[in-house]
């Protein structure tokens, strides 16, 4: 049991934290963290972040070397998202290509695929979606319907999908669509890469309950992707859907979730009720104390996943805790931050941070839906960690069975 | 950074588990609740495993280990339940002795210790409403000489009647917290000394009142009068981090009874485990479970490091401990049904021991406020 990292490592945490001084946006260290509200300027503002973080070698971290990565270790990748969270970068727009995309493509693509796609991912010139969702198929993914249907070189795609994630930036969606449907339903699936600038897709954004617009809504109608951009084989999708969560499973987001308890914990020492200071509270420190011993388990956990993980190589069904302990964490603490406000609670846009607080607080209503909600992820505790009797609607796929 | 146990502790924790399940698992612990005395077969097959030895120093005939190498154990042995003042001997006595001790304590103590001829427990409560280290009563006074008068009754000691000597703090100076402590070592069968066995909630884990009227000797004062205090304290954080060891070796048994039940009793045709009221339930346990257990890790390498952020490591793995463990092992008596609720049914054995430590060296709002306090003074 060592939780220290090693000089090497901290020696790439300083060499990230005087890259991040030099390079984030005039004010940023300070504390002027504007991000602009504007569409357009937002896009520009995060596409020139990403390409920002490609010059500095630190957009494809995990990435191997030949594909313009750095083959950082998974402890490094910690110490990434340890700091970065401290300096509340950015979102990278392209989470989604680099993240998950990207590394599905390196397993599964062909060489053609890795050769016109990976280049353009880490730079931020092609910003990618994932199309997954659909108004009748949820947390039940393999009951999706949106069509592909072979037409000479070419899929033709007609359908709807939901709650995408950076559609109206992305250039390129990662499409998971029905082939088949005479079999049972996780067959007959393909995964397709589409462009996303074209006739027959358009997109239009949800009007989130936070009064943002993150995701949207998803139209195709007779959109065209050429048969070379299938992924993986046709009708054989599902597998090329269940490596791509897998990496989902490998992110975490307790560092950011630290940090904020951290700037609340400030909060609370430098804001009084009643005359004295919040921290001075039994009953804010009872609750101060408890979301702290959490945000340490699940940090501890998330290190023992890592420490696993770097023995096993492949991150395993327990990255499912990291998900439902965050998800919960998130909410109660950004519950917490907006309860100590006293009567300012009720203001929103003219509460503190003009109106962050409040909408973080909001957030987190879709976070634990987001990625599969929190009663699937105990679905896969139950039954792959622990053993336990699946639902027989809830088989994710038949080939497990045989 | 290497968040896992090394390839030696997960040895030790699989030979302890096998001693254990060649010796009917938790059987060792029901014979001690129905009022069997098995500590000292328990202890005798222990040491020949070294188990004793873990904690002492290499150079007094020990393993020289920490608080990861004994929470590793602990929780194997906590699986079961395992009864003796191990974590009270392990993690309080020996390094207090080999800490605070002259150079004649240790050879006396130390090797006993480690040969496993030597139990150790704590008796630092004189009130049994009050807390740590309030509790410990100014029931001793020091002499021109060096040597201890006590006079006074210790209560909620564990095994008192099990072990070669007791680690008594008696306050001789008037100060607050943990100042004015002076440490002794008892035999509870000398002179000057009464043993009253109390009929405790966790009867695997007995506690002793212990009458003292007696003066103990200066070769048997430890460490300087007035001043053991602190080191008292970080023997109740070692204690802490051991008994959440045992406790999460307890929940993840918890945890595996009740994923086996729920998937083999059927009832409205289907196995109950397919239910996602259950199903999830226990998912929770789990994650509970793993979290008190990232917890523990953490502080008993904390404390092993001298880390300054051990007192907040610790007081989370407590206050997380205390509660969500508690809560586990009541889930596992509700997935097992009216069974979960028998005497035969080992969930009411965990649930016990949970209720009895809560409290014990510090409740979990005691432990909460100190981490918060330990937190600002970062």
């Amino acid at each position: 049991m060592d939780f220290e990292y090693t000089s090497e490592q901290e020696q790439f945490r300083e060499e990230l934290q005087a890259w991040l001084e030099e390079n984030l946006p005039d004010g940023w260290t300070e504390g002027d963290r504007d991000v602009p509200d504007d569409q357009d300027e937002r896009e520009q503002f995060l596409r020139d972040w990403q390409a920002r973080l490609y010059e500095g070698n630190w957009a494809g971290l995990h990435w191997p070397s030949e594909y313009g990565g750095r083959d950082a270790s998974l402890l490094k990748q910690t110490v990434y998202r340890e700091e970065t969270a401290k300096y509340h970068t950015p979102q990278q727009i392209n989470a989604i290509g680099i993240n998950f995309v990207g590394p599905t493509l390196m397993e599964l693509g062909t060489d053609e695929q890795k050769e016109r796609y990976l280049p353009n991912m880490l730079n931020g010139e092609e910003v990618w979606c994932q199309g997954y969702s659909e108004p009748g198929a949820g947390s039940d993914i393999a009951s999706l319907t949106t069509r592909a249907e072979r037409d000479g070189d070419e899929f033709r795609i007609n359908g709807q999908k939901i709650w995408t994630s950076y559609a109206h930036y992305a250039d390129w969606c990662f499409l998971v669509t029905r082939t088949d449907d005479s079999g049972l339903k996780h067959e007959g699936i393909t995964t397709i890469l589409v462009d996303m600038d074209q006739e027959g897709v358009s997109t239009s954004p949800i009007h989130q309950a936070s009064d943002e617009e993150g995701f949207n809504q998803m139209y195709f109608d007779d959109a065209v992707a050429p048969a070379e951009n299938v992924v993986g084989e046709v009708d054989e999708g599902w597998d090329v859907v269940m490596t791509l969560s897998s990496f989902e499973h490998g992110t975490t987001r307790i560092f950011s979730i630290e940090q904020r308890y951290k700037d609340i914990l400030e909060y609370c020492k430098n804001n009084t009720r009643n005359g004295q200071p919040l921290v001075q509270d039994p009953v804010v420190r009872q609750e101060l104390a408890d979301l702290d011993s959490r945000i340490q388990a699940a940090k501890v956990s998330h290190l023992r996943n890592v420490s696993k993980q770097m023995e096993t190589g492949m991150p395993g069904p327990e990255g499912s805790m990291d998900l439902v302990v965050a998800d919960e964490l998130a909410n109660d603490l950004e519950n917490f931050a907006v309860n100590i406000l006293g009567p300012e609670a009720a203001l929103w846009e003219d509460g503190p941070e003009d109106g962050q607080w409040v909408r973080d607080y909001l957030q987190t209503y879709g976070s634990w839906i987001a990625a599969g909600t929190g009663d699937i992820q105990r679905n896969i505790i139950g039954e792959r960690v622990l053993g336990m009797p699946k639902d027989d609607k809830s088989q994710t796929s038949h080939r497990e069975e045989s | 950074m290497r968040a896992k146990l090394t390839d030696e502790q997960e040895r030790i924790q699989e030979t302890a588990e096998d001693f254990l399940e060649s010796n009917g698992g938790i059987e060792f612990a029901r014979r001690e609740m129905e009022g069997e005395d098995v500590v000292d077969e328990v202890w005798s097959e222990i040491s020949d495993l070294d188990y004793p030895a873990v904690t002492v120093p290499i150079d007094h005939g020990g393993l020289g280990e920490g608080m990861v190498y004994l929470s590793a154990l602990l929780e194997a042995t906590g699986r079961y339940a395992m009864p003796g003042p191990l974590p009270e001997t392990a993690a309080v006595g020996a390094p207090l002795i080999a800490e605070l001790g002259d150079e004649e304590q240790k050879d006396e103590y130390l090797p006993a210790v480690a040969d496993g001829d030597c139990r150790l427990s704590l008796a630092a409560y004189n009130d049994r409403n009050e807390s740590l280290p309030a509790a410990v009563g100014a029931d001793g006074e020091v002499a021109d000489d060096g040597s201890v008068t006590i006079s006074g009754t210790k209560t909620l000691v564990p095994y008192a009647d099990a072990v070669g000597e007791v680690l008594v703090a008696t306050r001789t100076r008037e100060a607050g917290g943990y100042d004015g402590v002076t440490l002794c070592l008892v035999d509870p069968e000398s002179e000057g000394v009464s043993v009253e066995a109390l009929d405790s909630l966790d009867r695997t884990r007995p506690l002793y009142d212990l009458e003292l009227d007696l003066t103990v000797p200066p070769e048997r004062v430890l460490g300087p009068a007035h001043g053991g205090g602190s080191a008292l304290e970080r023997a109740a954080d070692r204690f802490t981090v051991a008994s959440c060891a045992m406790l999460v070796g307890a929940a993840d048994r918890a945890v595996d009874m009740s994923a086996e039940y729920t998937t083999e009793r059927t009832q409205y045709g289907q196995p109950i485990g397919k239910f996602q009221a259950v199903k999830h339930r226990t998912a929770d346990m789990w994650i509970d479970m793993q979290s008190a257990r990232s917890l523990t890790y953490y502080a008993a390498w904390a404390l092993d490091a001298d880390d300054p952020d051990a007192t907040r490591a610790v007081s989370a793995a407590k206050s997380y401990a205390a509660d969500r463990l508690h809560r586990v092992f009541g889930d596992d008596m509700w997935n097992h049904g009216g069974t979960g609720f028998t005497w035969d049914h080992d969930a009411h054995i965990y649930l016990k021991q949970a209720k009895a430590w809560r409290n014990f060296l510090g409740t979990p709002e005691e432990h909460r406020d100190r981490l918060i306090e330990a937190r600002l003074s970062e």
